[in-house]
């Protein structure tokens, strides 16, 4: 356990900005993704021996040409390139691969690995949308005869959460008041206009206790992430930035057959990755958490021990995330935020962790920072995932 | 119920039992003779065992609201003339979790543990849905 900590390094990022872009294509997006990751490391492009492109849920026939090694003609890197496959996990797609490349690189099966996602959700049809992500993760014979989809799966966390802990709908309003907040200030960020506690919650409501601005916007996007060995990193123009930790659990497929939604597995997640990367809460610079609603960086702050249980909705409201607080969080604005891109979701907000530790900003970066810990979730967030990333080891 | 154009359930071949005990309202469940553990939703063995010696029981059909949303848009296209409805996963006395319906209940007087108990709707010729009211 631990030991590809020191060894292997992220060391480039690419990303497109997030939006409804009808006219670029779900390929058009990963490329030019890939390409910047590629020019920010500073890598030769011909040492990437391994492609891992995630799933594609809106364009079915890119995802297909993922699979089937389109990239790897598209990149100039025939018969160079040992390896193309997926890796695929939903939302928790972004920990997922960086996990597996760790694993690759750490082990000698791989050098050099691109990481990339793009998807188009933004440029379908709403109701079409709606309808394709009823289906993800949503049983058909158990809870799609009753009505139930994807809007309404964060709701069913927060009402639980509310019940046992007393939090209110203006703590969880502030969650999203600040991702906004930090979209206004990432020039990738869709929703870039700041919202008020009182405009989340008169917003229409969707599903209790979730109104609109409290939900995903779909958009389309694309994001990169190139993972080398330290040693190859050291000769590189970014400073590496090192995974430390990692953490998960699994919960649910079905979320009524989860066991407490209320926490799902951010405590036993997050002990696996402090004990891994040798480091505590007191550590941590920056808090990159996975939202989708905003439920969700509530019960993480928690399960990370940043917050005590059922303090986290005032810990927000409190400004406590916003920038200049005391706990920057989710600082590129999340889904709420920069907007939604189905698995990218959660990709973007890894690839903003290695910015912010990258130091490479702009007008949103956090002095100092060089302990970061990022999270995502999958599916009706299925699986809960930790990773934490350091410019230094610690 | 003629004309039900909303999404019905496909049984598997380890689940048709649960939907023909609804049918003749009856909640069934699995226990399995091994480890004497309740199941649901039906499974083609014990996930807790791995035993394929799986039994039916009826459940009493009573539990408690564990948690619920009640949509009141942007909810799937055959659920359009519904809103606002109620969605909950109940506890049920067995000590298995299930996704229905609350029905013969108000928005506003949903509440998280709140005891309801089962109630059959008839939906199309081969389908009824379990759905759960609040307990008078």
């Amino acid at each position: 356990m631990g030991s590809f900590k020191g060894k292997v390094a992220v060391v480039g990022i690419g990303e497109v900005p997030t939006g409804k872009f009808p006219e670029r294509p779900c390929l058009q997006n990963a490329l030019e993704a890939c390409r910047e990751a590629i020019l920010d490391s500073g890598i030769e492009k011909n040492e990437i021996d391994t492609i891992m492109p995630t799933g594609t849920f809106f364009d079915r026939r890119y995802n297909t040409d993922m699979i089937f090694s389109k990239l790897v003609e598209e990149l100039g890197l025939l018969n160079i390139a040992k390896n193309n496959f997926q890796v695929f996990a939903g939302g928790s797609s972004s920990s997922t691969m960086l996990k597996t490349a760790c694993g690759l690189i750490n082990s000698g099966l791989a050098k050099v690995v691109l990481c990339v996602q793009s998807d188009k959700t933004g440029s379908a049809p709403v109701q079409e949308m709606i309808d394709l992500f009823a289906t993800f993760g949503i049983p058909d014979e158990w809870e799609t005869p009753y009505g139930f989809f994807m809007a309404g799966t964060g709701s069913l966390f927060a009402t639980r959460y509310m019940h046992e802990t007393g939090t209110k709908p203006e703590h969880l309003a502030s969650v999203v008041v600040s991702m906004r907040k930090w979209a206004a200030l990432n020039p990738n960020a869709m929703l870039r206009r700041e919202l008020t506690i009182e405009e989340v919650l008169n917003s229409k409501m969707v599903a209790t206790p979730f109104t609109t601005k409290e939900g995903n916007v779909l958009a389309d996007g694309a994001a990169a992430f190139i993972v080398a060995s330290t040693g190859r990193a050291r000769d590189l123009p970014n400073p590496p930035i090192y995974p430390l930790g990692f953490g998960s659990r699994v919960c649910h497929y079905a979320i009524s057959q989860d066991m407490d939604l209320t926490r799902l597995g951010f405590y036993e997640a997050s002990q696996e990755a402090y004990e891994m990367a040798g480091v505590g809460p007191e550590d941590i610079d920056i808090a990159e958490l996975y939202d989708g609603y905003p439920i969700f960086p509530l019960i993480t702050l928690e399960g990370l021990r940043i917050c005590n249980r059922g303090e986290a909705g005032a810990f927000v409201y409190e400004g406590n995330t916003w920038p200049g607080g005391k706990l920057p969080m989710t600082t590129n604005g999340g889904m709420l935020g920069q907007g939604h891109t189905a698995a990218g979701g959660g990709v973007a907000i890894l690839v903003e962790a290695v910015r912010q530790l990258m130091g490479k900003a702009g007008e949103r970066q956090v002095k100092d920072a060089t302990i970061a810990v990022e999270s995502s979730l999958g599916g009706t967030f299925m699986d809960s995932h930790i990773v934490i990333m350091g410019r230094e080891l610690p | 119920m003629k004309g039900y154009k909303k999404p019905l359930p496909k049984p598997t071949p380890w689940s048709k039992p649960f939907w023909d005990g609804c049918k003749n309202k009856k909640l069934l469940i699995q226990r399995c003779k091994d480890c004497g553990k309740h199941i649901f939703y039906p499974k083609l063995f014990c996930p807790f065992c791995l035993s394929n010696n799986l039994s039916w029981i009826e459940a009493t059909g009573k539990g408690k609201i564990y948690t619920y949303t009640v949509v009141y848009s942007y909810q799937p296209t055959e659920f359009s003339e519904d809103v606002p409805y109620i969605i909950a996963v109940i506890n049920l006395d067995e000590g298995i979790k299930m996704m229905s319906n609350i029905v013969d209940c108000k928005p506003e007087q949903v509440k998280c543990d709140m005891e309801v108990e089962v109630v059959f709707e008839e939906v199309a010729d081969e389908v009824t849905l379990p759905k759960f009211k609040p307990v008078s």
